[in-house]
This record gives C-alpha cells, sequence and structure tokens, in this order.
C-alpha cells in the first residue's frame, strides 16, 4: 500500500527581519512530505530551522513568496499558501493539534477547560464537549485531575493534559515542538510513549521537533535539518497499528 | 465564568479600575440628577407661563413684590384679544427673609377660583381633597402643594397658619415638581387681605385691601397668541412689567442651559479618566497575557473571538463600575434629599433615565475602551506571542 501524503511543502523558505537591514534566512528552501499515519522527529543543532519548520507546517507562519521557484505547501491535497488568516485559524482548530515546549495551557483554565477549549474553538460544546475533553484527558492518564488548575500540575502532567488537548479533536495532524524539552528522562519516556500509541492505536500523524536523540530513535522517521536546510529525510519505517514494531512497543511499555 | 476568573485573577487593579469608573459614574448620577431637577423645575416653569401673558407692577420680580391697583385689570381687560384676565396676589409664606434657598421660594397664592374661564392649561392634580372654588371667597381655606404638605405633615381638614391667620386645608396637590409644590392657594380676599397686611404700616393705611392684587395673568382669547397679546399690553401700559412663556425661557432658559452644560462636563471628564484607566488596565492586562493569546491562537482561536472575549471583560467592568458608581450616587441622592424634606427643598431628582443613561454609558465606554488592547492582541502574531517573556 503507497502511503498518502498528508502534508507536502516544497521550496519553503523563511528569512526574519531583524532591525535595520540585518537577516537571518532561517528557511533556504526545504522540501518535506509528511505521510498519512507517519511519526516524524524533526531533528537538526539550535537555529537550524525547525521551529520555523513546524510553525509553517502548522499554519502559524507563511512561507515566504519566494523570487525564485514559487513556495508550495498542501495539507490533504488543498493548497494552503494562498489561504486568509481565518481559514488558517480554522483548519488549525478543526484538523491539527498541537503541543508546545512549555507554555502550553491556559493558566486560569483547569485542565478539563483547556481541553475544552479546544473543543470549542473546533465548534464542539456542551456536553459533547464535556465528554470528549474527560476520555481524552483519561487516554492521557489525568481522569482524576481535570478540576486542577496548570500550577497545580507537575510538569509531566502540564505536558500531558497539552497532548490530550492536541488529541481531543481527532486531528488529522499532531504538531509538537520539543514537547519533552522541559521533562526529566522518565517524564520524557512517558509523554513520547503515550504519542506513539496514538499513532500506533489510531494512526495519528506526529510530527515532533526535539533534540532528543532517544525521541528521534523512537519515530519512525528523523527529517535532519542544519542551516535552514534538510540535510537527510530517511526513508519512512512506517509503523502500522497491524504490524507494531517492536521497538515501538518496547516504547510504550 | 471563566470571564470573572480572568478578572479576579488581577483584583487589585481591576477594583482600583472599577473605582475609577465608579467616581465617573457617581459624578454623573449625583450632578446628573442635579441637572434633573433644576431642568424640571424650569420645564414646569416654562411650561406654566407659556400660553398667557402674566403682568406685574414695574419693578417688580416675577409677579411677586410690588402692589398693583385692580385698576389695571380693568385697563387691561379692554384690550383686543384679551380673553380671560385673572387678577391676584402672590407672595412669599415667610414673612421673615431667609436665606436663598435652592429651588423655588415658597409661596401664598391668592386667586378667585374659576376666574381664568377654563383657559389655564397648567392642570393641577389633587393628592386628597378639593380644588378651591368661587364659593370659597370671604372663608380662610387652602389648597397645599405637596412639598408644603408633606413639610408639615399637614392633611386634608387640618388648619394652617399662613402670616398669622389660620386656615382650614382643603385639598393637597399632587407633586408638580415645580413651584405650586411650595404653594398654598388660598382665596383671593384672604390673600389681599395678608399682602396688605405684610406692607409697611405707612403704606397699608392708605389700601383698600379689595383694590391690590401683585400680579394679573391674562389669557388671550382663542385665534390670538400671549405674544400679541403682551405687545399690547407693553404699548399700552408702559407702567407693567410683562411676561411670557418666551420671555420665561429666554431668561431662565439660557442659565440653566449653562449650568447643565457645567454639570454634565465635570461628569464627563471624571468619566474620560475612568475610560482611560480602563484603557490602561485592558492594555496591561494584554500585555500581561500575550503567551494565553498567543496559545489560544495557535490552537485555533479566531481573531474576532479574542476581540470578543476582551472587550467582553472591560465592558463588564464598565458596567460594574457604572452599577456601583448609580449605587452610591443614589444613595447620596436620596439621603439629602431625605435630609432637605424636613425644609420642603429636594435637591436632587434621579430620573429612571439618568441611572439607565449611566449605567449603559459605562459599559459602552468599557467596550470602546477594551476595543483598541484588543485588536492589538488579535493582530499578534501567535508564534510571537508564545515567546513573549
Ligand atoms: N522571530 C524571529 N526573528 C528573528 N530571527 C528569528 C526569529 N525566530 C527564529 N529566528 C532565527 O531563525 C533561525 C532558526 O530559528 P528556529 O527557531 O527555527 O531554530 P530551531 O531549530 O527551532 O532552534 P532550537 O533548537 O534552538 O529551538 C535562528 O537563527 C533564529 O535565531
Ligand atoms: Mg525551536
Amino acid at each position: 500500500m503507497a502511503p498518502t501524503a498528508l502534508l507536502e511543502g516544497t521550496n519553503l523558505r523563511k528569512t526574519y527581519r531583524l532591525g535595520g537591514h540585518t537577516t537571518v534566512d532561517a528557511l533556504r528552501g526545504v522540501d518535506v512530505t509528511i505521510d498519512q499515519g507517519e511519526m516524524v522527529a524533526i531533528m537538526g543543532p539550535s537555529g537550524s530551522g525547525k521551529s520555523t519548520l513546524m510553525h509553517i507546517l502548522g499554519l502559524l507562519h507563511a512561507p515566504d513568496p519566494n523570487h525564485g521557484p514559487r513556495p508550495e505547501l498542501r495539507f490533504d491535497g488543498r493548497d494552503m499558501v494562498s489561504l486568509g488568516e481565518g481559514e488558517r485559524t480554522r483548519i488549525r482548530a478543526r484538523r491539527m493539534g498541537f503541543v508546545f515546549q512549555d507554555f502550553n495551557l491556559v493558566p486560569t483554565l483547569t485542565a478539563l477547560e483547556n481541553v475544552m477549549l479546544a473543543c470549542d474553538y473546533a465548534g464542539i460544546r456542551g456536553a459533547a464537549a464535556r465528554t470528549a475533553a474527560r476520555e481524552a484527558l483519561d487516554l492521557v492518564g489525568l481522569a482524576d485531575r481535570g478540576d486542577h488548575r496548570p500550577t497545580e500540575l507537575s510538569g509531566g502532567e502540564q505536558q500531558r493534559a497539552a497532548i490530550a488537548r492536541a488529541l481531543v479533536n481527532r486531528p488529522s495532524l499532531v504538531l509538537a515542538d520539543e514537547p519533552t524539552g522541559n521533562l526529566d528522562s522518565e517524564r520524557s519516556a512517558e509523554v513520547l510513549a503515550l504519542l506513539r500509541r496514538f499513532n500506533v492505536e489510531h494512526g495519528q500523524t506526529l510530527v515532533l521537533v526535539t533534540h532528543d536523540e532517544e525521541v528521534g530513535a523512537a519515530c519512525d522517521r528523523v527529517v535532519r535539518m542544519r542551516d535552514g536546510r534538510v540535510r537527510d529525510q530517511a526513508a519512512a519505517v512506517i509503523v502500522r497499528a497491524t504490524e507494531p514494531a517492536p521497538r515501538a512497543v518496547a516504547a510504550v511499555a | 465564568m471563566t470571564l470573572l476568573r480572568d478578572l479576579g485573577r488581577r483584583k487589585l487593579r481591576t477594583s482600583l479600575t472599577i473605582l475609577g469608573i465608579t467616581i465617573g459614574i457617581w459624578a454623573l448620577v449625583v450632578f446628573g440628577s442635579m441637572a434633573n431637577k433644576i431642568n424640571a423645575l424650569v420645564a414646569g416653569g416654562s411650561e406654566f407661563y407659556t400660553g398667557k401673558v402674566t403682568v406685574s407692577a414695574a419693578g417688580g420680580q416675577m409677579g411677586f413684590g410690588n402692589p398693583l391697583s385692580i385698576d389695571a385689570a380693568d385697563r387691561v381687560a379692554r384690550l383686543p384679544g384679551v380673553g380671560a384676565v385673572v387678577p391676584g396676589v402672590n407672595m412669599l409664606l415667610s414673612d421673615q427673609m431667609t436665606g436663598v434657598s435652592f429651588g423655588m421660594p415658597q409661596m401664598i397664592e391668592g386667586q378667585v377660583a374659576g376666574a381664568d374661564r377654563g383657559r389655564e392649561t397648567f392642570t393641577l392634580h389633587y393628592a386628597s381633597g378639593r380644588a378651591l372654588t368661587s364659593a370659597d371667597e370671604g372663608s380662610n381655606v387652602a389648597v397645599l402643594g405637596s412639598d408644603l404638605a408633606r413639610q408639615g405633615d399637614t392633611r386634608v381638614s387640618d388648619t394652617i397658619t399662613l402670616r398669622g391667620e389660620t386656615f382650614r386645608v382643603v385639598g393637597i396637590l399632587e407633586p408638580t415638581l415645580t413651584a405650586p409644590d411650595g404653594a398654598a392657594m388660598i382665596p383671593l380676599a384672604a390673600a389681599q387681605r395678608l399682602f396688605v397686611r405684610s406692607l409697611p404700616s405707612l403704606v397699608s393705611a392708605k389700601l383698600d385691601p379689595a383694590t391690590v392684587v401683585t400680579g394679573i395673568t391674562i389669557y388671550p382669547s382663542p385665534g390670538t397668541t400671549a405674544e400679541t397679546v403682551a405687545a399690547e399690553i407693553r404699548a399700552a401700559s408702559p407702567d407693567l412689567a410683562v411676561m411670557t412663556g418666551a420671555d420665561f425661557d429666554r431668561q431662565i432658559g439660557s442659565a440653566t442651559a449653562i449650568l447643565n452644560s457645567i454639570l454634565v462636563g465635570i461628569a464627563l471628564i471624571s468619566l474620560a479618566v475612568g475610560g482611560l484607566s480602563v484603557i490602561n488596565t485592558m492594555a496591561m492586562s494584554v500585555a500581561e497575557r500575550t503567551r494565553e493569546i498567543g496559545i489560544k491562537r495557535a490552537i485555533g482561536g479566531g481573531r474576532r473571538r479574542i476581540v470578543r472575549e476582551l472587550v467582553t471583560e472591560s465592558a463588564v467592568i464598565g458596567f460594574l463600575g457604572g452599577a456601583v458608581g448609580l449605587a452610591l450616587g443614589a444613595a447620596l441622592v436620596l439621603v439629602v434629599n431625605e435630609a432637605g424634606r424636613s425644609s420642603g427643598t429636594l435637591l436632587f431628582q434621579l430620573t429612571p433615565g439618568t441611572a439607565l443613561t449611566a449605567v449603559a454609558f459605562s459599559t459602552v465606554l468599557g467596550a470602546v475602551a477594551g476595543l483598541v488592547p484588543a485588536l492589538h492582541a488579535a493582530r499578534l502574531d501567535p508564534v510571537a506571542a508564545l515567546r513573549y517573556e
């Protein structure tokens, strides 16, 4: 079965302008494809453009309109480059889930309300949202922490709540920027196992930005970046729910 | 719910902001009520003087003061366009010249009931008892205005002493919010007697009370305006001071307009300060919540939604400030009016309109003040907002 591409980017460039004439070429022409059901790590040294790429893939930033070859970004076969901010926001709300390194949760809301917020933005409200949010919290093992505020949760629990929020709408794509960056190795393994489980059980497509070689090793494929370019895009070794790779099982266990 | 939590998160700052609005709205309510009272007095006066001409002896003030011979009434009655002529006596209720009090002075008014032949358009309503009739001429009976009655806790068939004579109360008026509230209405003959007795004895000795009045009210006949009749009287009798509704509006109306704008101006300045403090609070609140706004935008919160949340929050601040300001203002109005009740002077009049305007205004003010920071927040780049320190 040939894998179908969920996300296809070509000629992605991003130049940040600082004050004056100083510019930083964060992305210098990246081609990247994420297949349906893949769990991909984006790795590379600090400043190599990993976050920048993730922001573009997650429709948080638009790629620069190039002078040379036009940038292209297709999500589910649909062109994303020409979309306006309103439509991009809608797609983020309904088709994508985000986990960031820190400051993931709205501090005034409880864990449950944080998860429900994502439902709300996706157009699901009331009892349906509450049920979905409870289930999502249950899946990440936080069923009894729903009424806790972020300050009343441990770092790992906050991160799991954020994962519950990213997953609650069953998005096509979950993007995570260093989701384990602030966690000790034990918590980090826990979070990673959780993500892997969703990938295996639900065929959830995941893109993880990480520094951690262990996290990279736990993924199906690693996209390596350096100086704003993709250096190596190893062929996918896709772990399917039907034939779980031994390594993935080990990570879950 | 979450909104209240967001406000509660910064209790001190939110409270101070609400206090700022509170002061503004308090000022608006208090000064607005004062302006209402003045306007009611003026509007009542304006209504009272429209459609008729009031004549007094030149040199007197607004129909009370100098004696006028009743002959003047006969002279005026012969002029064209005059429908009804009502001679009357208006005098201060009190013989002591106390300090000028706010509002209309309390008066004794004497007229022959029914002399206007039904032309008076300023209708009086009776809270209890009856109106004076022409049959009351010769007896000491009185109808009291609402303030006057309340002041002495006087009821119908009680007696009241006016300038040394005892009168039996036959009727009590509903409040009119203007002159009649502080008036004691008595038959003309009795008023003439009281008036002449109040004059210095050298003057009063030579006067027959039955020939002395202080003012004449002239009602034009149908098809003639008060202005036309006033012009006739001015031409025929230069010794008379003539006043119409238009004159009243000119003299009093412009003065009140200035007073009103000063009062409202003070209130608006306080509100502007309150509004700026809402902008400040919301701007700080947005800055403080930059990362949170970044998270909301990143996970799919629309710009409009962000704006709506923040604007609602500042509208609530405005509303709370308005409600507290209104409550404090209303309390002051009540206390001061209650204190003034014994002397029959109500300083303020808080209308539902003023109350509603104050709260609506502060709510809108809050919303508008929150709009600028909210729009700014919605325009933030979600990624930059997430990284904001
Ligand atoms: N908002 C910005 N303005 C200016 N330069 C930026 C901005 N964001 C990133 N950069 C620059 O772009 C380059 C790529 O940044 P990016 O955040 O994508 O790196 P990264 O690979 O995620 O690094 P790290 O592993 O440290 O998170 C860096 O040199 C960085 O300094
Ligand atoms: Mg990064």
